[in-house]
């Protein structure tokens, strides 16, 4: 996919008129086979059931169709430039009995949508065998006609051929032009039908036999992206516990404590009594900052407030060194988990930079391109950011991936570290 | 008193050191995690440490387990643990090795600074020492029938008895005479099956190994 991706366009619909053609000539035998071969001993496995026999025919139908299934899935990608994933097979459980084995491939849904794949597929391949044939013998034969037509004896005067039908004078200069321009519009129109003709049979198999997998891979990704949630609001709410534990409570713990000194020295010393109050004042101030900080790492009231420029500008003017911002000043309001996961991923880089990177400067970059909103936050620091466990990009990940985002880190040691995320927005 | 400090936190750290300078003790050592302070204990022999329940390499009960430690290493000698938070089977631990000079407090308490040092000094003598809320936590885990044969003054004298008050101290904060306390004792060890026992960490270590079933 990558190198159809870079090649030039002409290059790219060559490739794809054999990718297409190959497709078509080769599947059509194959399905032929597949008919015969899974038909037989559908029909053969399903009239003698009724003799505990044709259980394992029918069972061997399934195992037949399920090869074909596999060759088809493998074969579409090149025309639906898409992966057509496998789903997952049920399963006989460990130890499972004679009987249990032999009935499990009957009892999985997609069995049965592979063999209606390799009883029908034969349709198809045969109306869309029949059009690419047709096609590339008249682009063939037709824009070659300038050599071989004149081996091809005279036609007798009293048929009507084409050229006379038309008007056109009968002779060999005329029928070759005919034939060129025949071969020439057969020729333009090539790419399309192999095109329109490949893509009718590999639809049919895509959604018959991957269909399936598509809906288990989607389940599986909401459920990652579940799993990242539910981590996420964990790491956040016991790195909050912490927070409150570390910083204002202690500070509330030392100020009852000064308070309580304060009241003993009240009696017996009036000047030391004044000076704790005064430091507990001082308490009281820093309380405050801390709570105020803390509450804003929760949920930033700017952010909710004015959206996400205002919210990074204010961010950066914070930052312990100094940090360009580049953020389309126009972005309309997105949806809060965009917001909020933009801001975290920013904030948190930001603090992970002035912790480890020992920068200089950094760069704050947002940009909404194609329903993606790309954050990138890079720094000059010494690099060597990880997004290993327990380290502060995880949980970033966590949070990213349950916007259904993606984070990356590049930080090779000796820097620069370029932090990347990119979350869905519409 | 020789005292030793366990507190990660710079801040509570000074301010405990400031407190109890303040009030005649002596700091030997002022530390900062679980490792030093069993160092700490071990090289000081201190009469009394105050420890932070939370403290790194763990961030968890680092400072439960040190001061087990501790104590394994220097059998008995007494510590005081302060937490943010009151838990029950925190106490189970501290109070696992029956041998008294042990304390659990909430770290708010230290702001009566009068009853803290008072707390101190009977964790220092011996004493057993847990905070109201600890011994409210233990009555309400204990269930209700046995204490239901109790009367409410009863119940009253047994919380104060468990967090490790003499007769002489829960008369006082009672208001009633030391004879009418004793009165109160004898009615519970009665009703609890208790044995009776004059030595006062005895008792609360009875109370004690009652309330927690």
């Amino acid at each position: 996919m990558t190198q159809t991706r870079t090649a030039s366009p002409p290059v790219r619909w060559l490739t794809q008129i054999g990718v297409d053609s190959a497709y078509v000539l080769f599947g059509f035998p194959i399905a032929l086979v597949a008919y015969v071969l899974v038909f037989t001993l559908f029909t053969v496995g399903v009239s003698t059931i009724i003799t505990v026999a044709g259980l394992p025919v029918l069972v061997g139908a399934v195992y037949a169709a399920r090869a074909f299934a596999d060759l088809e899935r493998l074969r579409v990608p090149g025309v639906v430039h898409r992966p057509a994933p496998r789903p997952e097979y049920r399963k006989s459980p460990p130890g499972a009995g004679f009987w249990r084995r032999l009935f499990t491939p009957l009892r999985d849904g997609q069995s049965w949508l592979d063999l209606l794949h390799a009883i029908f597929s034969w349709i198809l391949y045969t109306i869309s065998f029949c059009f690419v044939v047709t096609w590339w013998a008249g682009a063939l034969g037709g824009i070659s006609s300038i050599i071989w037509l004149r081996y091809v004896p005279a036609p007798d005067p009293d048929s009507k051929d084409l050229n006379i039908l038309l008007g056109l004078s009968d002779t060999l200069g005329a029928r070759i032009a005919l034939n060129t321009v025949i071969g020439v519009v057969f020729l333009l129109t090539l790419p399309l039908i192999t095109r329109a003709f490949a893509l009718m049979p590999a639809q049919f198999g895509r959604v018959l036999l991957s269909g399936m997998a598509e809906v288990q891979n989607r389940i599986s990704g909401l459920r990652e992206q579940r799993d990242s949630a539910v981590s996420a609001e964990a790491t956040a709410l016991r790195r909050l516990e912490r927070d409150i534990h570390d910083g204002p409570q202690q500070r509330l713990v030392r100020l009852a404590m000064d308070l309580g000194r304060a009241r003993q020295q009240l009696a017996t010393d009036p000047e030391a009594a004044k000076a704790t109050i005064e430091e507990a004042l001082g308490q009281t101030r820093e309380t405050l900052d801390e709570l105020r900080a803390l509450s804003r790492g929760i949920a930033p009231p700017i952010l909710a407030d004015r959206g996400l420029p205002s919210a990074l500008a204010a961010l950066a003017s914070r930052g312990t060194v100094p940090v360009g911002l580049s953020i389309d000043e126009t972005l309309p309001r997105l949806a809060p988990i965009v917001e909020n996961t933009a801001y975290f991923v920013v904030a948190e880089a930001l603090a992970n930079l002035a912790k480890h990177s020992q920068a200089r400067a950094a760069a704050v970059d947002v940009v909404r391109i194609e329903g993606r909103l790309a954050v990138t936050v890079l720094d000059d620091g010494v690099g060597g950011a990880h997004m290993a466990k327990g380290h502060g990009l995880a949980g970033l990940a966590d949070r990213v991936r349950a916007a259904g985002g993606t984070l990356t880190v590049d930080s090779p040691v000796g820097g620069p570290t370029v932090i990347r995320a990119e979350l869905p927005c519409e | 008193m020789r005292v030793v400090v366990a507190d990660d936190s710079v801040l509570l750290r000074e301010g405990l050191v400031r407190l109890l300078t303040e009030n005649g003790h002596e700091v030997v050592a002022a530390v900062g995690d679980g490792p030093s302070l069993v160092a700490a204990v071990d090289e000081y022999r201190p009469q009394v440490s105050i420890v932070d329940v939370r403290m790194p390499p763990s961030h968890t009960d680092e400072g439960l387990r040190a001061s087990v430690e501790a104590r394994r290493k220097v059998p008995g000698t007494p510590i005081l643990v302060l937490s943010q938070y009151v838990e029950v089977s925190y106490a189970d631990d501290l109070l696992a090795d029956r041998r008294g000079a042990i304390g659990y407090l909430l770290k708010d308490r230290v702001s009566e600074v009068a009853e803290f040092l008072d707390a101190l000094a009977r964790v220092a003598d011996g004493g057993t020492v847990l905070d109201p809320d600890v011994v409210a936590q233990l009555v309400v885990r204990r269930g209700r029938d046995p204490l239901e044969r109790l009367t409410q003054r009863e119940r009253e004298v047994l919380g104060l008895m468990a967090e490790g008050r003499s007769n002489t101290a829960i008369a006082r904060v009672l208001v009633v005479t030391d004879g009418a306390v004793e009165k109160h004792v004898k009615n519970i060890f009665t009703k609890l099956d208790l044995p009776p026992d004059e030595e006062q960490h005895r008792r609360v270590l009875a109370v004690l190994a009652y309330l927690r079933g």
